[in-house]
């Protein structure tokens, strides 16, 4: 079993962000970086996999700059074969582009399944994927919250409004990864002292035409502070009329 | 003669087998690593002579332990006694009547005497406790009481055929009762009918009866938990004692080492000869146990437990590490707490570790770290030392941990708190305030007097915020020039390095180093005792040297120079009761700091204890990561707590740690009650002048 894992690195959201004075991007001075949260729960499913198999081998694949290699090591440390940095001055906001240098890489490569999270935390779009799994002309199933290979087939569940959707699909294909699949495990000392020595191998990425630019980006408004209308019964109808005429949640 | 040479032969058999069964046990301890533990000369030797010869510790229990230092004092006195005895058995001339002045001897006589008294009745008195009385700590699962009343009843055999032998000898001779033999001259008189014969036998017979009790005493010990009695002062001089501040410290280590794989301890062989020698010095008499607020309140954790584990294991595969294919396991040694786990054939044996075939990770994440048992051990064990090394292991090498403490690391690491919260706001609680940064120092090429540290507590939790905010206010009314470090502050580690995380630890502790050693900072003052702990006492293992003053301490020394202006009126008469935190306590021997700041503060406060108190005082059950973890089973440690504080009837509960402050505070919720928990420097800032 030879899976792919393609991850990404982002900034830690829990922070409040400024905008760079450029206007079309954020201000990365100060932010601390790690991999993007379903990036971790694809590398889990990943090494989940080939230890119930047995066998096998989990690559990683990252397209970014230089401290992009941070996030490979990471994801070798929790347990993972080999990583692969194609390497960019800067992650460029264009998934076809994205997509086409994962996909010049993963072509040819033997893989039985390609993993992604099932979207990025910070840009939250979710079609490098699906546009991989395209390129490569491969089943692809968006999303899955549980994962099983079997007898060269794989199963997956989907969590819909109110609902569940269980797909089958032949290998190879690509699977993007929800958060309940298994909880990432954190990397334990040993791992990351192994990590160090695990084959990182660096090539430019093949981006090609870059068709999406940012053109503006700014912060969402202040959201207006909260009001006490009262205390007791006689605050009620207060409430009750702006609920109506105000929030319109009534 | 043919007696002399019988003996002689007996007396070589024995010494000769004891002497076998020492080389192996201490063979045994090179199974653990080597690790240097002859620092500090003076203080071992006075450890020695405090802790074991004067039996301060075990004393800390008057009742068993008077009983107890009763045997030990007798047995250091009856053993000139006893190597008279030997030695005459061998050389019939021998004698110390010849060797010392008639006075000095009949000193000698009558120590004998008085002390095999003493210990005879001292040994009665325990044999009664342990098979009528029973006390509770004495009790537990696989606790077995059969060694302990085997070897009370040879103690009592030997004294027994000591007084028979002076008794009868006295018989024989005929002689005149003498002040210096009280006892045996009493007995003489008692069994002056029995004719010269039928004493003469006796006496031989008490004499042979008590040389051969002795050495099967000897002989008896490496095989039993009372070994201890060979153990316990090597153990005293040889454990972590460099001074207040330095016996809690966590052990270095080394994350670089070249061709290290596995960290921490999962099995004896990474522990350290020490540890081994503490498995051997347990005589499983509870005092820990009774004293571990996880085993007061339930928990699966027994530190006794831990230590026997590591004996129990010594003894399963030392033998076979060490080449003595033949050794069978020794049934006592082998015995006790969790005797089951152990065994087997040699395949069984060599596929056992300490770590889960003995000890599992319940235990290991149910212990607060607090030290009391450690506080306890009369013969200075470390439990806890085995404890945070097997921790270790268990996140280092198997990243093995309850699940709920994985958003701490990875919020220690991306935020530098131990909880998500953002870094820029570490420094709002202070807005409004007037306090300077260190940046702010040093743009304007000043420096403050001293570095508040706040911590992660004091800057973000709303209710620790408070604590921070009334100490500012208290050094900005005393004129202290002092500055925070605000964004620059990030978690010093502590929560990282007792949850066994030694990786992130080590991070976030060079980061700070670098950040204070960035200022030059010199004098550090904190509101928080884990903070204090740390960076005063474990950060110089990592280059980082500070002098560190927790702010109960500071806030003495102030209001002692009377630089703080208080209220004058005194307030109303109130009783407080205050609890001591750990770290601060029995880590770092502050205990009256607290209590004077707050009778300097109130001059009218009543402070109250609870029944267990300063160095014996109840963990709030927030140290070693358990604040991070929950708590499932069995009572809340903090309810415990609680009760114990509100028991006393005070009016309001006084804390010295922000984590105190949580854990206490929400004990006084679960149980209903209003009365309030401060902070002393809450209390003291209350009083100063408006």
């Amino acid at each position: 079993m030879k899976i792919a894992v393609c991850i990404k690195r982002v900034p830690e959201m829990d922070v409040r962000f400024k905008i760079a004075p450029s206007g079309t991007s954020v201000d990365e001075t100060g932010l601390k970086w790690d991999m993007s949260d379903f990036d971790g729960y694809a590398v889990e499913a990943a090494l989940q996999l080939t230890e119930k198999l047995g066998n096998g081998e989990v690559v990683v694949v990252t397209v970014g700059p230089d401290a992009a290699q941070e996030t490979l090591r990471k994801a070798l440390s929790m347990g993972v074969t080999r990583a692969v940095h194609l390497k960019v001055d800067a992650i460029p906001f264009d998934n076809f582009a994205i997509a086409r240098a994962l996909a010049t890489e993963l072509q040819g490569g033997g893989y039985d399944l390609i993993l992604f999270g099932k979207m990025s935390i910070d840009s939250s779009n979710g079609a490098v994927g699906p546009i991989t799994a395209e390129l490569l002309n491969l089943p692809c199933v968006a999303a899955a919250s549980k994962l099983e290979i079997a007898n060269g087939k794989g199963t997956a569940r989907r969590e819909l409004e109110g609902a569940a959707e269980l797909l089958e699909f032949p290998l190879p294909a690509v699977v993007s990864i929800d958060e309940g699949v298994a909880r990432p495990r954190y990397p334990s000392l040993k791992g990351i002292m192994a990590a160090k020595k695990k084959p990182l191998e660096v090539k430019p990425a093949q981006l090609g035409d870059l068709r999406m630019t940012v053109s503006t980006m700014a912060l969402p408004p202040d959201r207006p502070p909260g009001r006490i209308l009262g205390e007791g019964v006689a605050a009620v109808p207060e409430l009750v009329r702006l609920l109506q005429t105000e929030a319109k949640v009534l | 003669m043919t007696q002399n040479v019988l003996f002689l032969l007996v007396l070589v058999a024995a010494l000769g087998f004891f002497s076998y069964n020492a080389q192996r046990l201490v063979r045994y301890l090179t199974t653990g690593h080597d690790e240097h533990r002859t620092d500090h000369p003076w203080t071992r030797l006075r450890n020695v002579v405090v802790i074991g010869i004067g039996q301060s510790k075990i004393l800390r229990e008057p009742f068993a332990g008077i009983l107890h230092a009763s045997v030990f004092w007798g047995f250091v006195i009856l053993t000139l006694g006893s190597i008279e005895i030997l030695a005459r058995g061998v050389f019939p001339a021998f004698g110390f009547d010849r060797m010392l002045p008639t006075p000095v001897h009949g000193l000698f006589l009558l120590s004998q005497e008085l002390f095999a008294g003493l210990v005879l009745a001292a040994v009665v008195v325990l044999l009664y406790r342990r098979l009528v009385i029973k006390p509770r700590r004495l009790q537990g699962d696989k606790v077995h009481s059969g060694d302990a009343v085997f070897i009370l009843s040879m103690i009592a055999a030997l004294m027994v055929t000591l007084f028979l032998s002076a008794t009868f000898d006295r018989v024989v001779e005929a002689r005149h009762a003498a002040a210096f033999q009280p006892i045996s001259s009493v007995l003489a008189l008692v069994f002056g009918g029995v004719s010269p014969g039928t004493a003469r036998s006796i006496a031989t017979a008490s004499t042979w009866s008590h040389a051969l009790l002795l050495l099967a005493f000897l002989n008896y010990l490496p095989y039993s938990k009372h070994l201890h009695v060979i153990t316990s002062l090597p153990n005293t001089f040889f454990s972590n004692t460099s001074g207040p501040g330095q016996v809690g410290v966590m052990r270095p280590m080394d994350l670089e080492a070249e061709g290290v794989e596995t960290f921490g301890a999962s099995d004896v062989k990474d522990l350290s000869w020490k540890n081994l020698l503490d498995g051997y010095s347990c005589t499983e008499c509870g005092r820990c146990t009774a004293a571990c607020p996880a085993n007061i309140t339930g928990k699966p954790l027994s530190p006794r437990k831990i230590v026997v584990n590591v004996r129990q294991r010594t003894m399963e595969i030392a033998p076979l590490l060490k080449g003595d294919r033949a050794e069978a396991a020794h049934a006592v040694l082998a015995g006790g707490e969790g005797d089951d786990a152990g065994g087997g054939t040699v395949g069984e044996r060599v596929g056992h570790r300490l770590l889960d075939t003995y000890i599992t990770e319940d235990e290991l994440w149910a212990c607060t770290s607090c030290r009391a048992c450690v506080q306890e051990c009369p013969v200075s064990i470390d439990q806890l030392d085995v404890i945070n090394e097997l921790r270790r292991n268990l996140v280092l090498t198997e990243s093995r941990f309850p699940e709920e403490i994985q958003p701490a690391f990875e919020a220690m690491e991306r935020n530098g708190a131990p909880w998500k919260f953002q870094p820029a706001d570490r420094g709002r609680w202070a807005d409004g305030l007037g306090v300077t940064t260190m940046a702010e120092f040093a743009e304007r090429n000043e420096r403050p007097d001293v570095l508040f540290w706040v911590g992660c507590m004091a800057s973000f939790d709303d209710r620790a915020k408070k604590i921070a905010v009334a100490f500012a206010r208290i050094l900005n009314a005393a004129g202290i020039r002092f500055a925070i470090l605000a964004q620059e502050e990030s978690c010093n580690g502590d929560p990282a390095r007792r949850m066994g995380n030694e990786y992130l630890y080590q991070m976030l502790a060079r980061q700070a180093i670098e950040t204070l050693d960035r200022y030059h900072v010199t004098t550090i003052v904190t509101t928080c005792p884990h903070c204090f702990h740390q960076i005063g006492n474990e950060y110089p293992q990592l280059g980082g040297h500070y002098e560190v003053i927790h702010h109960s301490t500071y806030i003495e020394r102030l209001l002692q120079q009377e630089l703080v202006p208080l209220r004058t009126e005194n307030g109303k008469q109130l009783v407080v009761a205050y609890h001591d935190s750990c770290y601060l306590g029995r880590y770092n021997d502050v205990y009256d700091a607290p209590r004077e700041t707050l009778k300097r503060a109130l001059p009218v406060v009543t402070v109250a204890e609870p029944p267990r108190n300063r160095s014996r005082g109840l963990c709030c059950g927030a140290g070693g990561g358990r604040m991070w973890m929950e708590e499932r089973v069995g009572k809340r440690i903090n309810v415990e707590r609680t009760e114990e504080l509100l028991g006393t009837g005070a009016d309001a509960l006084a804390v010295a740690c922000p984590f105190c402050m949580t854990m206490i505070s929400d004990g006084a919720k679960a149980l209903g009650s209003d009365v309030p928990v401060y902070d002393i420097a809450e209390v003291v800032a209350g009083q100063l002048e408006r």
